[in-house]
């Protein structure tokens, strides 16, 4: 705190936007990004809270090798449900939808999005859809896990129709939310904003709203066909009919693994921001960071058949998707790289932004290395469906998205709401999580490795102990989010007032007021630097080869 | 404010972003010939015995007048060429995305038939000799089997639900269920 | 080629929106928007074709012996339809771009008048399909529709639901979107009819008629691949 530079903001303080137009009213139909990216954190935060409890659960089912907490039919919709709320409703609009609303244009010091309306209408579009994976829990759920499966899922007769139309419509927020990140990204930009100065958060987002555009409308379809297979069987998938069910998993995973890097790619970019501005240093290899981002988007579009290894897919093409998907660790593996060396020699402040970041280095690259033994056609043909896809899938996504989008919520903390947490508190939160996540979930990687299928409310009585281990870590991680909830919800109402800039960032966001004013900046804010050049660096201290 | 104009992020002094081309309306008449004229050639084209070329030629109509339609009528030829861009990009994905699955579905056919896997009867003729005969028994049968999961499972969604003979439906439900 | 030769940026018009710098930046944001969706749409309607790509090659002497049954006059009429209206849309963009107000609204009219004609031809269509027990998927009455076929002179080999399920479910969707267009293009009529457009500021004729030329593209795809190929 001691470096942080001085704003610019040299004007009187103005009511900020929560001040100004209050009430319901203004608040359901505001076109102000910020707005709708708070809405949008409470909505993400509150479904996170849904999947949680369901996942614990399960974790409490699989305590004991018998069934019985729950019957087998409610544990498969209990997993069903945890999946789709995490993905659909969580991890793909987390990162984008609630900080990327907050930050975008913020970063890119403009006063909105370039399509405000559009950006309501996402966030209602959001609410409809959800609404239908609500109706679909009281319906008595669905019990073909998240990825809809066929035939099974032309076939169960659980409520599958409000969960498919429930995804569906998620998918057209998606859509207008990457439409609007595109187009904001590329005309709506502060003078000196050059491509070369964007945040990287900002490339991460851009590169997810890219993969959003492509991969959606993919989606969509496919959801649409599985929805006319189920209601008039006219024989697409559904073998009984004459259809293939394995190309339902074509379309599914065109989708579906891009979708991946949808939940991942705006986590990289938060770290990328967490680990230059806390180590005080400036990001090492910032156009290789950037390109890596889109060279991830690009890529993630050839390797979805490694989803299809044992299901029927030829031969000839796993072997090439297998390949393939090796490609995906080259600019995965930049960034990680990229991130250790702009660590090195920095002057890293362990606050728990920089913490959750050290943890996202830590859990990720765990989960893309095991990625690696997934991706591997003879390795997954005795891996697949086992918990070690379990842990590789929570070590990406919860250790990875959720773990940077807490840290990022953390890092911006102060800019969204402008208090600021009680940060020993805070580090306790960090210990939980951290603990908690790992023993969850590396022992998984054993287990499926000996043998134990994914999906099953009972099991044989060897890998109880591990059950039990990971059930515990649970628990402890289920604590630590909730010990991180109530002290950020407690700043709120005790917690000081945030500096304007209390970190030291560069980039344009920390230019104005906390929380920022109705039209973001006072000014018109100049980007006459790049978002990492940070005034008081000791630049002795950096790499030698600079 | 004059100075804050700016074209992809770059600050440009004197910028025309939307290039208003105006074209004449009888470039637009001569398009819509030209569509005219495709239409009717490969609607003339159908009618003729080509075997597999036919849907070669009607692709290469199709594209034809596609095109024709992109740069002419959607300005593609004039405007920005982000915009062609981002056209010709999404085409490319489209290609990837037909390009693995065609491949996936070839290979799995051969590779199937060099095992001796069954996998599909071509043409579905097998499949239709003993289910096509049966269509309407098989109907009747689905239909008592919706009523039936109706009746029994009050919750669930009756309509779609039987929809599957029962065979099916139960291998697949099997490997879903725990043990 | 005539550009206009602006220099600076425009003076605002009555639509300007003021998170936008200049109106050169909105208009053009408008415009990327509306690619960047045509690109989703595009992707979208790709998944039926490769549904259908699939379906005629595991079942191609089925989907040979079926699309006979599709009227290949009635789907040349609604291409020669659509390819009009595509022709008056952008005539309309043409009419705003110089300023020509009645113009806009006689291409909108027609426009629009052609988009009711293809639907009302796709009625008799659909109709007249129904009337033979040809519906999709499950529905499909395989007597009815070989004796149909039949009184043709065609055969109807294999499993013809798969094909007219497909059939059904891209025509439908492609409706959908003649639907929405219709909608949207009445919106532009009224504000058009208003005068809210003219060289300074056409951008939703614009965009519109991008959404609307795709309708066209993707229909001059449908109707060889669903009613000619053989």
């Amino acid at each position: 705190m001691a470096t942080a530079h001085t704003p610019a903001t040299e004007h009187a303080r103005e009511p900020s936007f929560y001040e100004g137009k209050t009430g319901f009213k203004n608040w359901f139909i505001t076109l102000d990004h910020k707005r709708l990216g708070m809405m949008y954190l409470v909505g993400t935060m509150v479904f996170f809270l849904v999947g949680g409890i369901a996942a614990l659960t399960l974790r409490t089912e699989l305590l004991t090798p018998e069934q019985d907490l729950v019957s087998a039919t409610t544990f498969n919709k209990l997993f069903t449900v945890h999946g789709a709320v995490m993905v659909f409703l969580v991890i793909i609009p987390a990162v984008p939808a609630a900080l990327g609303n907050f930050l975008l244009p913020l970063m890119l010091g403009v006063k909105d999005v370039a399509f405000p309306r559009l950006n309501l209408l996402s966030f209602w579009v959001y609410c409809f859809g959800a609404c239908f994976f609500l109706f679909t829990l009281f319906a008595g759920g669905l019990d073909t896990g998240w990825t809809f499966y066929t035939p099974y899922s032309t076939t169960t007769g659980t409520a599958m129709l409000s969960a498919t139309a429930g995804a569906f419509i998620l998918g057209f927020s998606s859509i207008l939310t990457g439409v609007n990140f595109i187009v904001t990204v590329h005309k709506m930009r502060a003078p000196g904003l050059t491509w070369n100065r964007l945040p990287l958060f900002v490339w991460a987002i851009y590169s997810t709203a890219v993969i959003q555009i492509l991969a959606t409308p993919v989606l969509a379809i496919t959801l649409l066909l599985l929805i006319v297979e189920r209601t008039l069987n006219i024989g697409i998938f559904d073998p009984a009919m004459g259809g293939d069910p394995v190309l339902y998993q074509h379309f599914f995973w065109f989708y579906s693994h891009p979708a991946v890097y949808i939940m991942i790619l705006p986590g990289f970019g938060i770290i990328s921001e967490l680990i230059a501005v806390h180590s005080r240093k400036h990001i090492f290899g910032y156009k290789a960071i950037a390109l890596s981002s889109i060279a991830i988007a690009i890529i993630s579009f050839l390797v979805w058949g490694h989803h299809m290894f044992v299901s029927g897919q030829s031969e000839l093409a796993g072997v090439v998707f297998s390949f393939l998907t090796f490609a995906v660790a080259v600019p995965t593996a930049i960034k990680v790289f990229s991130w250790v060396a702009t660590l090195y020699k920095g002057s890293i402040e362990f606050n728990t932004p920089m913490l959750y970041a050290l943890a996202f280095l830590f859990t990720f690259s765990i989960g893309g290395l095991t990625g690696i033994f997934l991706g591997s056609l003879s390795v997954d043909v005795h891996l697949h469906d086992t918990y070690f896809v379990v842990a590789h899938f929570h070590y990406v996504m919860m250790g990875g998205t959720i773990i940077a989008f807490i840290g990022g919520i953390h890092h911006w903390w102060g800019k969204m709401t402008g208090r600021m947490f009680n940060e020993a508190h805070a580090k306790w939160g960090v210990l939980l999580v951290f603990i908690g996540f790992n023993m969850t979930f590396f022992n998984q990687f054993v287990i499926g490795q000996q043998g134990m299928p994914r999906r099953y409310a009972t099991y044989v009585p060897q890998f109880q102990q591990q059950h039990v281990l990971s059930t515990i870590g649970s628990y402890i991680l289920g604590v630590g989010l909730l010990w991180t909830a109530i002290y950020l919800l407690r700043s709120l109402r005790s917690g000081p007032q945030a500096p304007d800039n209390p970190y030291g960032g560069a980039s344009l966001e920390w230019q104005t007021q906390s929380p920022p004013i109705e039209h973001n900046f006072h000014g018109q804010p100049v980007a006459d630097t790049d978002p990492y050049n940070f005034p008081q660096i000791d630049r002795s201290g950096g790499m030698d080869a600079h | 404010m004059t100075t804050k104009t700016f074209l992809h992020g770059k600050p440009i002094d004197d910028v025309v972003e939307v290039h208003e081309h105006v074209s004449p309306a009888a470039a637009y008449y001569k398009v819509l010939g030209a569509l005219f004229v495709l239409t009717g050639l490969t609607y003339a084209v159908s009618f003729a015995d080509l075997g597999p070329a036919s849907l070669t030629v009607a692709m290469v109509v199709a594209f034809a007048k596609a095109t024709l339609v992109a740069m002419y009528f959607m300005h593609l030829k004039y405007d920005d060429r982000f915009h062609v861009f981002v056209f010709l990009s999404t085409v490319i994905f489209v290609g990837i995305f037909f390009l693995f699955t065609l491949f996936d579905l070839g290979s799995r056919t051969r590779l199937n038939e060099e095992q001796g896997t069954f996998f599909r009867v071509n043409n579905g003729k097998d499949w239709s000799e003993s289910q096509r005969t049966n269509m309407a028994e098989w109907q009747a049968k689905q239909k008592a089997e919706a009523e039936a999961k109706a009746k029994g499972d009050a919750k669930g969604e009756g309509k779609a639900a039987g929809a599957a003979p029962d065979a099916k439906g139960d291998a697949a439900k099997a490997p879903a269920k725990a043990p | 080629m005539s550009s206009t030769h602006a220099h600076g940026p425009k003076p605002p018009h009555a639509f300007f929106q003021h998170h936008y710098d200049t109106v050169e930046q909105q208009a053009g944001a408008a415009k990327l928007g509306m690619w960047v969706f045509l690109a989703t749409e595009i992707l979208m309607f790709s998944g039926l074709f490769l549904a259908y790509f699939i379906v005629r090659a595991f079942y191609p002497e089925m989907v040979l012996g079926s699309h006979e049954l599709l009227s290949k006059t009635m789907g040349g009429i609604n291409t020669v339809v659509l390819l009009t209206s595509s022709f008056t849309m952008a005539m309309a963009v043409r009419s705003a771009q110089v300023g020509d107000t009645p113009g806009i609204v006689r291409n909108l009219y027609m426009t629009i008048g052609c988009a009711l004609i293809f639907m009302v031809v796709k009625y008799f269509e659909y109709t007249g399909k129904f009337s033979h027990g040809i519906f999709p998927g499950k529905y499909f009455d395989y007597e009815r529709a070989a004796a149909y076929a039949a009184e043709h002179g065609h055969e109807l080999v294999g499993m013809p639901h798969i094909f007219f399920g497909v059939y059904f479910t891209m025509t439908g969707l492609h409706g959908v979107h003649v639907l929405a267009g219709i909608i949207v293009l009445t919106w532009i009529l009224r504000r058009a009819q208003k005068g809210h457009f003219g060289p300074q500021y056409f951008t939703p004729v614009e965009n519109v008629g991008l959404y609307w030329h795709i309708v066209d593209l993707v229909w001059i795809f449908l109707f060889p691949l669903l009613y000619l190929v053989k």
